[in-house]
């Protein structure tokens, strides 16, 4: 296995990972699967860009020097997914799960269409952080700059998280409304507290990727959370629905194998990549209909 | 004034009345044993006060302010804490965490240490597996675990659902006596559903009698325990 491949897989697994968080911080404390997280990612790509329909693409808060372009978009996309619960999800708070789940594709039409309304439907050329293209010699592989910053940034993150859930008051109510929201409650943890959290960090990760995205493909298109939003959902279910790690290895998995399908594939099966991804996707849930990682008795939400 | 009041309370499940036309008062720093037969209607009476059932009708009252419109955290956040059936412990929490989950909303940092340091002392075993998870726990220590996990809430009043349930007979004795200890050292209000009256009174206390969602007796757990004891003479153990 080539060095360069290896590489490719941690960036392409990294970043499913991520994606995967975003749903399964969420899923973990309100059972709610948010098929509008492929949308909060558009929306972190689009606030790059000046409010326009024209075919071109004149960055805007995209043109801010990195150190606070970062935390901003961060900051915008837990902004919009905390909005999101207040003023959609909490009305929800007592209805079924394929309730919230219809509501959450609602969300995501929603913003969709606002999207299209205000920036048009065709894709936008848009150049971010164009330098970090440059490839860099490591050992016998040259690998873009961008491919190592997304590989130690979704490492960084990682550790964070984990930090973050063990040794914050947060992080320790986040885990116990996880197993029980109830019992969590009547021992006075803040349901509020809790599911606004979990989406302040989903919706940060959502902006991560949509960051990610960007550099990469140098495009800003209305659809583009649509596809890594699948890929993550579907690594939430192998993970097991609930289990953050699980979510990160599957991520990390199907990241992976895709990429090796990718370089190892002969040359005419290569259009049929995903078709023998998900197959081997079907294969894990058959033999383990509750996911790789499936949590201990998680219990109903609130 | 009562400690903790209930009044017309009625719980439905859909179509099922699993509680109506029930009232109770319970003093301060009195302990209160409620018995009866499965699907009496007892745990949706914890769950009723706990609020983590709603109310089909009437109200429930701690030191006079109606609890119903708090939410099961705001009741949590006045002093009433529940200890419920199947203990509900944090499987894959450490038993410290646990134990940190209801300490959460209180601001007196030095407190909570005292009150850690009462819950290690109440049960020694729970020092011993502070660090291991609470999940690898047996049962009784379970239960030892959700009443340590409630005291750290700073409870006036407790509400205790079947702390017996499946452990052994020595077992029970224990969590009962580290039960009455800590109610004595904190002046706590304890409410218990406890299935054996000889069990209750034991124990010591005032029993209320639950049969399909109604209060049908109301008095001293020792005499309920004699009456008892009497039916099984008479009808073999059918009470
Ligand atoms: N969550 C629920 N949904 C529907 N019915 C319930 C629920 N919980 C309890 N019940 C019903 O309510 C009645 C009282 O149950 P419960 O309060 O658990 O009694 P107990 O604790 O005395 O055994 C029973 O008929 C039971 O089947
Ligand atoms: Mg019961």
């Amino acid at each position: 296995m080539s060095l360069q491949l290896l590489f490719d897989a941690l960036a392409l697994g990294g970043i499913y990972a991520i994606a995967a968080l975003g749903i399964a911080l969420i899923f973990g404390v309100m059972r709610l699967v948010n098929f509008a997280h492929g949308q909060f990612i558009a929306c972190a790509v689009f606030a790059l860009i000046v409010p326009s329909t024209d075919a071109l693409a004149v960055l805007g808060l995209g043109r801010l020097p990195a150190p606070v372009l970062i935390p901003l978009i961060l900051a915008l996309g837990a902004g919009l997914a905390v909005a999101a619960e207040a003023l959609v999800f909490r009305l929800m708070r007592n209805a079924s799960p394929v309730a919230l789940m219809v509501g959450s594709f609602a969300l995501g039409v929603a913003l969709q269409n606002l999207l299209l309304v205000v920036y048009g439907g065709r894709p936008k050329a848009v150049s971010l952080w164009a330098e970090l293209s440059h490839p860099v010699q490591i050992a016998s592989a040259e690998v873009p700059l961008l491919q190592l910053i997304v590989i130690v940034t979704v490492a960084m993150i990682l550790a964070a998280l984990a930090i973050m859930l063990r040794h914050t008051r947060l992080g320790l109510e986040m885990r116990a409304a996880a197993e029980d929201f109830t019992m969590a409650r009547m021992l006075g943890v803040r349901a509020n507290r809790v599911i606004s959290g979990a989406f302040a960090l989903s919706g940060a990760m959502a902006a991560v990727v949509a960051l990610v995205l960007v550099a990469q493909t140098g495009v800003a298109d209305v659809r583009m959370g649509g596809q890594i939003m699948l890929v993550a959902f579907i690594a939430t279910v192998v993970g097991g629905m609930g289990s953050l790690s699980g979510a990160v290895a599957a991520g990390l998995a199907i990241g992976a194998a895709s990429a090796f399908l990718q370089a190892g594939l002969p040359a005419d099966a290569r259009p049929f990549r995903d078709a023998f991804l998900y197959g081997g996707v079907i294969l894990v849930l058959l033999i383990r209909p509750q996911g790789l990682f499936a949590p201990v008795g998680a219990k109903p939400r609130v | 004034m009562s400690k903790l009041g209930v009044f017309d309370l009625a719980v439905r499940y859909g179509k099922l009345t699993a509680i109506s036309d029930l009232s109770l008062s319970v003093a301060e720093g009195e302990r209160v044993f409620i018995s009866g037969p499965n699907g009496a209607g007892k745990s949706s009476l914890l769950s009723a006060i706990a609020g983590a059932v709603r109310a089909a009708h009437g109200r429930i009252e701690m030191d006079g302010e109606i609890l119903s419109g708090l939410g099961v955290e705001g009741i949590a956040r006045r002093g009433l804490s529940m200890v419920p059936e199947g203990r509900r412990i944090f499987a894959g929490l450490t038993v410290q965490e646990n134990l940190m989950v209801g300490a959460g909303m209180r601001r007196d940092r030095s407190a909570i240490g005292d009150d850690l340091e009462t819950v290690f002392a109440a049960f020694p075993i729970l020092r011993e597996r502070a660090r291991s998870s609470a999940g690898a726990l047996s049962g009784g220590q379970q239960q030892m675990l959700a009443i340590g996990r409630a005291i750290m809430t700073n409870p006036k009043v407790m509400l205790v659902d079947e702390p017996s349930l499946g452990l052994a007979p020595k077992v029970v004795d224990e969590v009962y006596d580290r039960l009455c200890q800590l109610q004595e050292l904190r002046g706590l209000t304890l409410v218990i559903v406890e299935q054996s009256s000889a069990r209750a009174a034991r124990v010591g206390g005032r029993m209320l009698l639950m049969r399909a969602g109604r209060i049908v007796g109301d008095g001293d757990a020792a005499d309920f325990a004699a009456r008892d004891l009497l039916t099984e003479a008479y009808f073999g153990g059918a009470a």
